[in-house]
């Protein structure tokens, strides 16, 4: 259980706490102030122990969310327990800042209020949370108290997650498939590590309690489906399934069914929120290749190439690619010449960063810098960074597809068809690095 | 707003708060009421103005009362008698119609922890307990918990605590759930809830319905239970299986925990549980936080001391990312050191040889002693890169290098050539005391070998009136009485020159003292000298265990999925990276690194400052002993907490075993420890020890003979 909630800013000082157990005190505010964000040297750890009071922090932009604790609990259900309140705070009011977090400092308040009690987690999903909270994010628009059917019938219900009587004039679905590809490759092009980490966001605007149902290409459905089916359809399909290694559902999703069927039916939260989070290790499609060539010539010159090729269909476009290089902290000078697009050299982030708007499939385009170093005493050899990259494309590096999407609603009259369903499918870089 | 200046502030919110005008506008009200809230949590202490916002507390909106209540229940405790006026509000909005405000009565009412107050609150909890609104419920069973916990000595009521056993029954899973927590508090003392086979069955039928918070306290309270039979284990078993690879890591955690405690009977159980978890764990590892990547780690680490096969092939997963943070990096190390073996190692070494570079000086030593740690089962590889690694001419990395070829020596002597001829010329780089103290104890030892040994100590002899570290200043004694030894005409001058000093001008007691044991010793003789002085190098005789032996499960069963895990690993990590002896031989953890423990000038030192250490010996009869496999030997040691260090191999003769243990007497200060040595030279078994404290030695002895003869009675 948790003891205490504190939200600081980078300069170490208290936007937020709140303490939920007597053991407590007032100087453990303080203590986890001076200790770790005070620290002069880098953290050590996420979890702190300080007079036999541990503190758990996470970190999103410069704000320091803690969770304090005297008892031997359990690490990995605390962090999990901060990664959703950050999650409940974004989708109340954005960015996790310490500009958001002032303006709707009310709300976090009531927030910290109903999610935790006596420091045992409560309620943490937002649009549950929704019946409870006054306030609503930034402008703190007084809702008055909404109908008090709506709360019981709420608290009492299975579905936690959904109001009852929710009504839209045009029945509409969007769902987009995001996924970020993170890769290390060695110098001469061996794939060190390479996973893609995929969410599937939907967007329901949907009457009634709707029961929903999904379907992708995954390896072990579309096996099981081709040992019924016909045999040639399954050779077909075979080729385009993919494994998936683990995947997360929202609690909406009915897991029994999961595991017997594979089939992911639920009833959607209204609104946005995330249906599934998943991982894939095999056979991906890496949209980029870099090559780097790096060649020292004497001590005060570096002579730098770099070729990227893109690789996938010709028809689609890469976009928003930026190649970043780095270099030794001793530069003095650096000569650049690239094909396409614009480099430039950033000396306050010791780097050459490559951009490049648009890049269409089976392209290559190449860089080559001649890097002037200063001489130094210091014989610090460079360590070599690894050459990192951004991009975003519009296709699944994991291969993964949207099969199906079917609504069935049966007390209210709309059918499957009459619902308007977009998908959309961003593959963008996550940690991208070719060592050099 | 200013954190002084706070009394000004006080001052003027009071008079905005008493102003009528601002009373009557609702906005301005709210927002007086806020900006006290603000301050208040930014350390200012509020606490005076506490009879004015008990006013403002009587109002029908519900979002100033909200506000109002979180600065009540931070200050009530300082005003019990004003608090009182608060209660008949609560009170009345226990009554409302809207169940949203009979919660939030209800769960300030418990939050203002006053014990003055407890019999006005106790009625109203009653009836929440009764209520209708599922969310009223749940604030008023956690309720009772906050007033058990207010007042613990006070007598549990056991109508209450029947009304929460019988509301695990309540259709909310929340409600459920928060009653286990609050049973599990209230009855801290009989031991928690009481778990028998239904309450089990009715927990584990509703475990889908909770969140992952509810499921996670399930799982744990569970932990509690024994199944009555076998097929009761095994139909549990299979109901959680799905859990146990849940996507979502603490409930992974909890399940496998939970396993664990279950099987404790079966080891063949917990295994394979164990191996379904590496996909999920994993998983974990690759996550996107790092916090969670940690976590998972340090539980890695775990399930390795029993099954150090079970990532071998996934080794890859621990390579570090080059902006992952420090401690990460030096986690994975750490499992990487445990993953190698003859197909993987070309590739590890070259990876963790990346990382000796790395910016973060830390990390980089890691790095330097994790291929230490390779370096003794592939001591060629290893002793290549660690060479390499000198010419960068870095101290924090010579540094390191030196730390940890002074390790690798120690338990592989057969490496001592390459090191002496790699220590040539690296004395200039170095900066820190712990780099220095291993530079002039591998001269010490291997001074005869070392051409230039002379010349390097003979600068830092010159140099000692400006040396600070006492460690570098002791050991430089050591190394230049040992160097003397073995080339007295070259050491000779200058060995009565440190003397000198450090007999006459030294001021630390400890330097003086050891300078005045040498010089005596030299007074005895060259022989006596020799004998103290040239200790062990390493026993070559020695078939020092390279890599842990694989742990029983329930060694560390309960500790996993708590915090133990992250905490053990950062004691590891610091004595490790630092590698001083002096800390980790007094460590009382049971699994403390091999090499660390075993530093040469600490066992010399056993020798020479006697008056510190009692030795013992003593005669058993015990001759089936040497026959006993090392494994047997070794658990029925750790059974007594006595663990070994290091074995002869079977058949052998002189035949030796070398343990060690600490005690941890309750009147005395200090922790003890004991080395001692099992010898077996033919006739019969004897056995030594050494060690400074009389009474916990005997204690010692008889546990120790009372094993050997379980032992042997065993196998005649």
């Amino acid at each position: 259980m948790i003891g205490g909630l504190f939200i600081y800013n980078h300069k170490g000082e208290v936007l937020i706490s709140r303490v939920y157990r007597d053991d407590i005190g007032r100087n453990a505010v303080d203590a986890f102030r001076v200790n770790v964000i005070h620290a002069r040297q880098q953290v050590r750890s996420p979890v702190t122990n300080i007079a036999r009071t541990s503190f758990f922090h996470v970190k999103r932009s410069n704000i320091w969310l803690a969770a304090v604790t005297k008892q031997n609990v359990n690490a990995a259900m605390v962090f999990e327990f901060l990664y959703k309140m950050c999650d409940v705070m974004t989708a109340y009011f954005g960015k996790i800042s310490e500009e958001n977090i002032k303006n709707n400092f009310v709300l976090i308040y009531e927030l910290l209020d109903e999610i935790l009690d006596f420091g045992y987690p409560q309620n943490s999903e937002t649009g549950a949370l929704k019946t409870f909270i006054t306030q609503q994010g930034i402008k703190g628009q007084v809702s008055k108290t909404k109908e008090q059917s709506q709360i019981t019938s709420q608290v009492t219900g299975q579905i936690g997650w959904r109001r009852e009587g929710i009504k839209y004039r045009r029945n509409e679905l969007f769902l987009d498939v995001l996924e970020s590809v993170n890769l290390l490759m060695s110098p001469q092009g061996q794939v060190l590590s390479a996973h893609v980490s995929g969410r599937v966001v939907m967007k329901s605007y949907l009457s009634g309690m709707p029961e929903c149902k999904f379907g992708m290409n995954d390896k072990i459905v579309i096996d099981k489906q081709g040992k019924g089916g016909a045999s040639d359809d399954a050779g077909k399909s075979g080729k385009q399934s993919i494994a998936i290694d683990d995947c997360t559902f929202h609690q909406c999703v009915r897991l029994s069914k999961f595991d017997s069927e594979r089939s992911i039916s639920f009833i959607p939260p209204d609104g946005e929120y995330e249906l599934m989070r998943y991982r894939t290790t095999k056979d991906i499609i890496l949209p980029f290749r870099v090559i780097p060539l790096v060649r020292e010539v004497g001590r005060t010159k570096l002579e730098v190439k770099v070729v990227i090729k893109s690789n996938f269909k010709p028809s689609l476009l890469a976009q928003k690619i930026e190649v970043r290089i780095p270099t030794p902290l001793n530069t003095s000078g650096v000569q650049v010449i690239c094909m396409k697009g614009k480099a430039k050299y950033k000396a306050s982030e010791n780097a050459i960063v490559w951009k490049i708007k648009r890049m269409a499939g089976m392209k290559e385009s190449q860089i080559s810098a001649e890097i002037e170093l200063l001489p130094t005493n210091d014989k610090k050899k460079w360590a070599r960074p690894p050459i990192s990259m951004n991009f975003e494309v519009p296709f699944a590096p994991s291969g993964l597809k949207v099969r199906y999407l079917k609504v069935f609603e049966s007390k209210l009259n709309y059918s499957d068809h009459d619902v308007i369903k977009w998908v959309r499918y961003i593959g963008r870089s996550g940690i991208y690095e070719t060592r050099c | 707003m200013p954190y002084l200046g706070g009394e000004e502030t006080v001052r003027e919110l009071r008079r905005a708060l008493s102003n009528p005008n601002v009373q009557s506008d609702q906005l301005r009200y709210r927002n007086t009421i806020l900006k006290v809230i603000r301050a208040m949590s930014q350390g200012v202490d509020m606490s005076g103005l506490f009879s004015e916002m008990v006013k403002a507390c009587a109002t029908v909106d519900v979002v100033q009362k909200k506000l109002v209540y979180v600065f009540l229940c931070s200050y009530a405790a300082l005003n019990p008698e004003l608090s009182l006026l608060v209660i008949n509000t609560l009170r009345k909005d226990c009554q409302d119609p809207n169940p949203m405000v009979r919660s939030l009565a209800l769960r300030n009412m418990t939050n203002l922890r006053l014990p003055s107050l407890v019999e006005y609150v106790e009625q109203p909890l009653a009836a929440g307990l009764r209520d209708r609104a599922a969310c009223v419920r749940r604030v008023a069973v956690l309720g009772w918990a906050k007033l058990h916990n207010l007042q613990a000595s006070s007598e549990i009521d056991a109508a209450v605590v029947n009304e929460l056993y019988s509301l695990l029954r309540d259709p909310d899973p929340v409600v459920m759930v928060n009653c286990l927590r609050a049973l599990e508090e209230i009855l801290k003392d009989e031991g928690g809830v009481a778990i028998n086979k239904p309450i089990t069955h009715h927990l584990l039928n509703r475990l889908k319905e909770c969140d992952i918070w509810g499921q996670c306290q399930v799982l744990r309270v569970l932990q509690r239970y024994r199944p009555q039979s076998e097929d009761e284990l095994f139909d549990i078993l299979s109901l959680l299986d799905a859990s146990l690879v849940s996507p979502h890591p603490p409930i992974m955690a909890a399940t496998l925990s939970l396993f664990l405690s279950l099987c404790s009977g079966q080891p063949a159980v917990s295994l394979a549980a164990l191996e379904r978890v590496r996909g999920p764990l994993l998983a974990a590892c690759g996550s996107g936080s790092r916090e969670m990547r940690f976590t998972a780690l340090c539980h890695i680490q775990l399930l390795l001391r029993s099954i150090p096969g079970l990532m071998g092939a996934h080794y890859k997963r621990f390579f570090c990312g080059y902006a992952e943070p420090a401690y990460i990096k030096q986690r994975k190390m750490q499992v990487l050191v445990e993953l190698v073996n003859d197909e993987n190692v070309a590739m590890l070494l070259d990876e963790l040889k990346g990382y000796c570079t790395d910016v973060n000086a830390e990390t980089a030593q890691a790095a330097i002693t994790a291929i230490g740690r390779i370096g003794r089962s592939y001591s060629d590889r290893c002793l290549e890169i660690l060479t390499g690694l000198l010419g960068l001419k870095q101290d924090h990395i010579t540094s390191a290098v030196v730390q940890t070829m002074r390790d690798l020596v120690w338990v592989c002597p057969q490496c001592s050539d390459t090191v002496c001829f790699a220590l040539e010329g690296c004395e200039e780089t170095l900066q820190d005391s712990q780099g220095r103290q291993a530079l002039l104890w591998l001269l010490g030892v291997y001074g005869e070998r070392v051409s230039s040994a002379p010349y390097t100590l003979e600068v830092f002899i010159d140099g000692v009136r400006s040396e600070a570290s006492l460690g570098v200043k002791m050991e430089l004694l050591t190394a230049t009485m040992r160097l003397f030894l073995c080339r007295p005409a070259e050491t000779q001058d200058m060995l009565g020159r440190l003397l000198h000093y450090c007999i006459e001008e030294e001021t630390d007691m400890c330097v003086r003292d050891q300078a005045l044991l040498y010089y005596r010793l030299l007074h005895c003789g060259i022989e006596e000298t020799r004998k103290v002085l040239q200790g062990r190098r390493s026993d070559p005789s020695l078939g020092v265990l390279i890599g842990r032996p694989a742990e029983p499960v329930s060694q560390w069963a309960r500790s996993f999925n708590t915090l133990e895990p992250l905490r053990q690993g950062s004691i590891e990590t610091e004595s490790v990276s630092r590698g001083s002896p002096e800390h980790t031989m007094f460590d009382p953890k049971p699994n403390a690194d091999l090499s660390n423990t075993l530093d040469c000038s600490r066992i010399e030192k056993v020798h020479s400052g006697k008056e510190d250490f009692v030795w013992m010996e003593e005669c058993v009869r015990c001759p089936t002993i040497p026959r006993c496999s090392p494994q047997s030997l070794q658990a029925a040691m750790q059974l007594v907490n006595i663990q070994t260090l290091a074995f002869t191999p079977p058949q052998t003769l002189p035949w030796r075993v070398y343990l060690y243990t600490h005690t941890c007497l309750d009147d005395a200060p200090h922790s003890t420890l004991i080395l001692g040595e099992l010898l077996y030279t033919g006739e019969e078994p004897q056995k030594a020890e050494v060690h400074k404290d009389d009474k916990a030695l005997k204690g010692f002895l008889s546990i120790l003979t009372t094993v050997l003869h379980t032992l042997s009675s065993e196998r005649a």
